[in-house]
């Protein structure tokens, strides 16, 4: 069993937990052009290489974000959302 | 206003509560109908300090006089009333419903409520879980937000044993699963 460790909760079996996708800077709804839009809303970068997503505890429904590397599968480390998003 | 609750007169689980009494190993108690409130939201925490309850650490569990206080989240509080006199936290949850910060967060009616005592009730809920039961990892007064029985479940060691709150609608299958781990435990 995989084990993720939680900020809040400690180290977990994967299955407690949801994946949520990657996390990417918003861009300005108002300013964004519609591929531009679309490009953040249908699309997401599959390289190879660390990257951070957004991932949610269930059993307490707390988000938040690690970073894993695609290639490998490790975590490198998870964080409150509070202690810093990436650029 | 009409309220239907508990589900049934014998409680959330029904006809299956009569199938887990077991003074000698593990005692399973309904305790659903007893009155509970949780908050949630920016500036809960302030709203029970304002009113001079001590919060505990996120992911543990205090006892005041008449209540228990449990601390899910940095802006999720539940309080759970003393079975034998709910009145004090009633009267907690109805001066929120005045004077409102936060919003509710449902758990009166939306979870169940069982207390799962005895010798043997920390290894009849390790059956059915892969969380670590033992007391150098989860002491009294903590909580563990996890996964039991295949249900999310909140899980709080008290002194007797352990609290466990979790959807009310799977109350029959966790109370069934938990005497069936309690007959595998006695087996051992």
């Amino acid at each position: 069993m995989k084990i993720l460790t939680c900020p809040m909760n400690g180290p977990r079996n994967i299955t407690e937990f949801q994946y949520l996708g990657p996390f990417r800077a918003m861009p300005d709804p108002d300013d964004a052009s519609d591929t531009d839009w679309a490009q953040y809303l249908f699309r997401a970068e599959n390289s190879r290489g660390p990257v951070v997503e957004w991932w949610r505890h269930t059993p307490s429904n707390y988000v938040f974000l690690a970073e894993r590397h695609l290639g490998t599968g490790d975590v490198i480390r998870t964080f409150d959302p509070s202690e810093g998003r990436p650029s | 206003m009409t309220r239907v609750f508990p589900l049934s007169a014998n409680g959330a689980a029904g006809d299956v509560m009569h199938l887990c009494v077991d003074h000698n190993g593990t005692d399973i108690q309904d305790l659903t109908a007893v009155a509970r409130f949780g908050l949630k939201g920016p500036r809960a925490t302030e709203w029970f300090e304002a009113r001079g309850i001590d919060l505990p650490p996120v992911n543990r569990q205090i006892h005041l006089a008449d209540m228990t206080v449990l601390r899910l989240g940095k802006q999720d509080i539940m309080l759970l009333a003393d079975p034998l006199a709910p009145e004090p936290m009633s009267k907690v949850a109805e001066s929120w419903r005045k004077n409102p910060t936060g919003y509710s967060s449902w758990r009166e009616e939306a979870w169940a409520w069982l207390r799962v005592t005895g010798p043997t009730a920390g290894a009849t809920l390790s059956q059915i879980t892969t969380f670590d039961f033992r007391e150098s990892a989860f002491d009294i007064n903590a909580i563990a937000q996890t996964r039991v029985a295949h249900q999310d479940m909140v899980l709080c060691r008290t002194e007797t044993g352990f609290d466990l709150l979790f959807d009310i609608a799977a109350t029959a299958q966790v109370v069934r699963d938990l005497d069936a781990a309690r007959k595998l435990e006695d087996r051992h």
